[in-house]
């Protein structure tokens, strides 16, 4: 059996996994914190985003790699 | 020296390898936006906020003066109407008072005539009274003369007789009456 | 190299999945291509964009009334959206005024660029080419540091990398950290966020198209069958790309009123 493609794909798709999950506990606890005390949502958003910022750069980190470390 | 290393090595088009030429466009166009909406829209939507809450307070401002001057309308209406209802009361008290002296002097006058009619009725009455004796006085002479007369002419020693004269004459008397009044 | 899309066998002559040579399309002016590059879609499509909103916004703001037409009502609520939801609630009621124009041009720049993705004719989201997210970036990267600079002085650079209310034991460890993150990391993900998501989405609406017209021009029977199925899938992909490319606009927006906001905060 051959398989065709580019296993920086496959990497990428594992570097995902990490921010994926980082993304979904980020805003879930920012839901339940807004789901609390819907007058928190100013102060909490800034935070969830940058939250979010910082976590999927793990995932743009991988896609970055995934294209710079080429075929070999 | 990445570019060239990746363009190199792959030979096709790598997506994390800008074009210079769209970074510099990108740039200069956006910095064109930029200062097209610095110069001239933010600045306008700002003027319009800014006149919008002004007229919005401005027309609370005359909002709260027309309820003011309403408000005096009002009072001053009652207040009339106050007065009107006062004045009529008075009207009211006063025609009514009116009336009442206008019945009583109606009354007294009244009375005054009827006192004065019942007056005059008893004097006529008196005067007719007067009248009738001074002529009943006038015929009882002839009468009692005539009746002595026929009396004298009879025999007077006889009570019934006598009291038969009278009554003929009376019946005479009667019939004369009759017969003038028949006539 | 066909990363991001389903491997293919061309040598076999079947199906070819559409790849990011698909993204760049022939110039327009080929003249320029001595200088590195010509004049492509991508940059036309940058023009019209700016185009587009200058009138927009010109036509909406130039006969302002106190109550708005249904125009001007659409400018203001565009205006008002990111002026109070992304300025005013992050950098502060105090001193936002002066950054609502870059968070504007960003908004309205990054939006339209990006629905230019499903407008008929366009057809390209302009800011899947990377060239175009950099530079964006690269202005808020450089606007915040400056901003930072002007603020606090010199001493900005200290303020950004040490943490307050950090033990010293890992205080080292905790600065290289934080010089990455800030200033490495943050305008890389800030510029390829934006430009990922266009990209693959636009690839995933591509494929769904290509795939569709191979399976139903040339397919059997089944495979005709199987087209109507990835229509449908691609037109699907198409309506979530758009609430993606809104999303987008707004997330970058709104990191870069939090960078502004943090470099303007007295502590980190």
């Amino acid at each position: 059996m051959e398989i065709y493609g580019s296993l920086n794909a496959i990497g990428y798709g594992l570097s995902a996994i990490g921010g994926a999950i980082g993304v979904g506990l980020v805003f879930a606890a920012y839901i339940n914190g807004v789901a609390r005390q819907p007058e928190a949502q100013r102060v909490l958003q800034p935070i969830a985003f940058l939250g979010l910022a910082l976590t999927e750069a793990l995932a743009i980190l991988g896609l970055v790699f995934a294209f710079i470390w080429g075929r070999v | 020296m990445i570019y060239a290393a990746l363009s190199a090595a792959e030979g096709k088009v790598n997506p994390l390898v800008p074009n210079v030429w769209e970074i510099a466009l990108t740039l200069v166009t956006f910095l064109v936006l930029l200062y097209i909406v610095n110069k001239f829209v933010v600045p306008a939507f700002e003027k319009t906020y800014e006149e919008r809450s002004a007229a919005i307070e401005g027309g609370i401002a005359k909002a709260e003066a027309a309820q003011a001057e309403a408000n005096a309308a009002l009072d001053e209406y009652k207040q009339q109407l106050l007065d009107a209802r006062t004045e009529a009361n008075r009207i009211r008290e006063e025609a009514r008072a009116e009336g009442s002296k206008i019945l009583a002097d109606l009354k007294e006058k009244a009375a005054a005539e009827s006192a004065r009619i019942t007056e005059q009725a008893h004097v006529q009455i008196e005067a007719e009274r007067q009248a009738a004796v001074v002529s009943l006085r006038g015929e009882v002479g002839t009468l009692a003369t005539q009746l002595a007369s026929r009396i004298v002419g009879e025999a007077l020693d006889d009570d019934a007789r006598s009291a038969r004269v009278v009554d003929r004459f009376l019946s005479d008397l009667e019939n004369e009456q009759s017969a003038g009044a028949t006539n | 190299m066909i990363a991001l899309a389903l491997p293919a066998a061309p040598e076999e002559g079947g199906f070819k999945a559409p790849g990011l040579e698909d993204m760049h399309l022939p110039e327009i002016l080929p003249w320029g291509a001595d200088y590195g590059s010509g004049f492509g879609k991508q940059m036309l499509l940058v023009i019209i964009s700016v185009i587009l909103i200058s009138w927009f916004f010109m036509a909406a703001s130039r006969r302002r009334q106190i109550v708005p037409g249904k125009f001007q009502f659409l400018g203001e609520m565009s205006y008002n959206f990111v002026r109070n939801s992304v300025g005013k609630d992050i950098i502060g009621e105090k001193d936002f005024k002066p950054y609502v124009p870059l968070l504007m041009c960003l908004f309205f720049f990054i939006l339209v660029n990006n629905l230019f993705g499903v407008v008929p004719i366009f057809q390209m989201p302009t800011t899947s080419h990377v060239g175009t997210a950099y530079a964006l970036a690269g202005i808020v990267y450089v606007y915040w540091i400056y901003l930072g600079l002007k603020k606090h002085g010199i001493g900005y650079l200290k303020l950004a990398v040490v943490p307050s209310g950090v033990p010293k034991a890992i205080l080292p460890l905790i600065i290289i950290i934080e010089i990455i993150s800030n200033f490495f990391v943050r305008p890389l993900t800030h510029s390829l966020r934006l430009f990922a998501t266009m990209l693959s989405g636009h690839l995933i609406v591509m494929l769904g198209a290509a795939g569709t017209s191979y399976m139903i021009l040339e397919g059997g029977a089944f495979l005709k069958g199987l087209g109507v199925l990835t229509f449908i899938g691609g037109v699907g992909m198409g309506l979530f790309e758009v609430l993606i490319m809104a999303l987008q606009a707004y997330v970058f927006v709104l990191l870069t009123a939090i960078y502004i906001q943090g470099s303007l905060v007295e502590e980190h």
